[in-house]
């Protein structure tokens, strides 16, 4: 009797203390009725369309409640055609097409005027977005550089490019490196197009 | 075996060729350093000998590594061994600095690199020959160094992941075979132990009484057993863990701390954010913005997977999502309850505070988890102690006036600007 009742207590407390959490467990969900969103979320994962909390339009292919706007949607302005100064207002749009590099390095100009801060700035959008390819001090020397290979030199190359040629190939990517126009606004690439520039005038 | 056997045959075969480029006659310092002579321009160069290939390495890295690697194709061929398929050092040099003549010139060797590659070779007559015999030295030695062709191979894309695969796969069985030894050293332990007891049982002749009595001499466990102070220590151990059990699965209900999903690509920020130093925001671009800190769309993944391991059955799922207009289901993580309202952008931007203070030693999570229970205690204990920034934002100036007329020089914490109210996260 006496061993039946230490085999009893043995499995309850390692029943108790000796299972580990599933990772893959989300655990008890409390008041559901008050965690889910009634309106659309981007992130609901609510898959069950059977479910009180399924709160997907479903609009695109992937399930989720992102929309694309609304057909016949128009760009706010049209750069091609517009005269320099006019140009240098609108830093929101940007409708130069990708194969025009040249044109782009040749019309564009920086809409925000260059003070340290703006370099600060830029420096600060560089290391987010640029350096783990270009290096710290733009040489192309950054950690993933040594994977991606034929990363470019910005310190050399800045002093040889216009500012409109920088914007363009952050936006739109040129040989090897592919577009980044999606990551930042052109607000904040041309910050980034005032830092790289500032790169080549740092005396080696 | 398979591997092994690769090994060795790696490992023959380097060091044949080490070998093979003793025994040749070189195209190398002797023969450049003559060039560098003969041209009146760098004579300091000639004069330092060994160094021209240190110096070409300098060279190279600021201006040909952009395209050129010693031993992979990138924008332009491998330059393991250039300097064989040129017929002289003056060619090579000319070619280099400037291609465009050389390739519409009509040399062959140059104009069927141009319809491999399909572009020009930018010029280079901003180097100097100096410069340009330190880089084609570099080449030369790069190309005869076995060791560096050895590890160019090694450090492919795929090594790190794999290092890491192999950590975590080694634990479980390491732990296996400790636990197996461990038991197997106690079942022997009692072989010995009951041996040992029958030999003394039968050598009883020998032993004096006090042996004897300890050999038989029974402890009489029932005595111990029904002490009241022994029943009342273990009832209370026993309740008392009863209750830090019950009470912790209760406390658990709703708290999502320690989640870690497997998701869809085993995508690993120890080796993203944490080897490769790449930056949370290049890819979770909506931190600074918005609500959302945002999971990036396969464009992002593809900014360097267009290259980097092209071949791995993971990176594949991306590129099957990008073909079939599909996205990725990633399995969200930080489910914080709509009861709450949370913004990224004013704590990441406005608040300034580090991505790892609430998400943890993310750069060294092979999987993520949730490392912090998100309960509402979490947040408002870090709204008591936190600090507001005000220094340098003309937005706080009247704020911190009046908070030091009115509580002297304690600081302006979260909490003094409305951190604690109700309605500012519940509405």
């Amino acid at each position: 009797m006496k061993f039946i009742y230490s085999i009893l207590v043995l499995t309850g407390t390692s029943l108790l203390f000796g299972c580990s959490k599933d990772p893959n467990d989300p655990g008890l969900e409390y008041a559901p009725q008050m965690a889910h969103a009634i309106a659309f979320e981007p992130f609901s994962q609510v898959t069950d369309t059977n479910s009180e909390f399924y709160n997907t339009i479903n609009v695109n292919s992937g399930g989720q409640n992102l929309r694309l706007p609304a057909s016949g949607t128009i760009a706010r302005k049209h750069y091609s055609g517009m005269a320099k100064g006019e140009l240098a207002k609108d830093i929101y749009q940007y409708n130069i097409p990708a194969d025009s590099l040249d044109y782009a390095a040749k019309v564009l100009i920086n809409p925000i005027p260059l003070s340290p801060g703006v370099v600060e700035e830029g420096k600060v959008l560089y290391g987010r977005y640029c350096q783990a390819c270009h290096g710290e001090g733009g040489l192309g020397d950054g950690k993933v550089a040594d994977q991606y290979k034929g990363v470019a030199n910005l310190v050399a190359k800045s002093k040889t490019v216009t500012e409109g040629h920088i914007f363009h190939v952050i936006t739109y990517g040129v040989r090897r490196m592919w577009p980044h126009g999606s990551q930042v606004n052109s607000d904040e690439r041309w910050k980034i197009v005032h830092y790289v520039k500032s790169l080549g005038n740092t005396p080696q | 075996m398979n591997q092994r056997l690769t090994s060795q045959i790696v490992r023959f075969s380097f060091s044949f060729l080490f070998c093979l480029g003793l025994l040749t006659p070189r195209f190398s310092h002797a023969d450049s350093t003559a060039v560098a002579a003969a041209g009146a321009p760098a004579p300091a160069v000639a004069a330092a000998g060994g160094g021209d290939a240190v110096g070409g390495e300098a060279v190279f890295k600021a201006n040909c590594k952009q395209c050129h690697a010693i031993n992979d194709v990138v924008v332009g061929p491998a330059l393991k061994d250039a300097h064989k398929r040129w017929p002289s050092k003056e060619k090579m040099a000319g070619f280099i600095k400037y291609p465009q003549k050389v390739i519409d010139g009509g040399n062959a060797y140059a104009k069927g690199l141009y319809d491999k590659y399909k572009q020009y070779m930018p010029n280079h007559d901003f180097l100097t020959d100096g410069d340009i015999d330190n880089v084609i030295a570099y080449i030369v030695k790069e190309s005869e160094n076995p060791t560096v062709a050895k590890e160019e191979t090694k450090v492919g894309p795929s090594s790190p992941e794999k290092g890491s695969d192999e950590g975590s796969g080694l634990l479980a069985p390491v732990i296996a075979i400790l636990l197996v030894t461990l038991s197997v050293v106690i079942v022997l332990l009692l072989v010995v132990i009951n041996l040992v007891s029958k030999i003394l049982g039968q050598k009883r002749e020998d032993l004096n009484e006090s042996d004897i009595d300890q050999l038989e001499g029974d402890i009489n466990w029932s005595i111990l057993f029904n002490h009241p102070l022994f029943k009342g220590v273990v009832a209370f151990v026993f309740v008392v863990m009863i209750g830090k059990v019950v009470f912790d699965k209760f406390y658990s209900i709703g708290i999502q701390q320690g989640y870690a999903p497997d998701q869809p690509i085993a995508f690993s920020h120890k080796l993203h954010a944490g080897m490769y130093e790449i930056d949370c925001n290049y890819c979770h671009t909506g931190v600074n913005k918005g609500k959302s800190a945002t999971i990036p769309a396969a464009n992002v993944c593809m900014n360097c997977h267009n290259v980097i391991k092209t071949e791995s059955p993971q990176i594949k799922k991306i590129w099957n999502a990008v073909e079939n207009n599909q996205p990725i289901k990633w399995v969200r993580i930080h489910n914080l309850p709509d009861l709450a309202y949370f913004n990224h952008a004013q704590h990441v931007k406005v608040g300034g505070i580090e991505c790892e203070k609430c998400h943890g030693p993310i750069k060294e999570m092979e999987v993520v988890q949730q490392h912090s229970p998100l309960t509402m205690g979490w947040c408002i204990n870090c709204h008591r102690e936190t600090v507001v920034k005000t220094e340098g934002n003309a937005y706080y100036d009247k704020m911190v006036e009046i908070h030091q007329a009115n509580h002297g020089t304690k600081k302006l914490k979260v909490e003094d600007i409305g951190g604690l109210e109700c309605s500012k996260c519940h509405y």
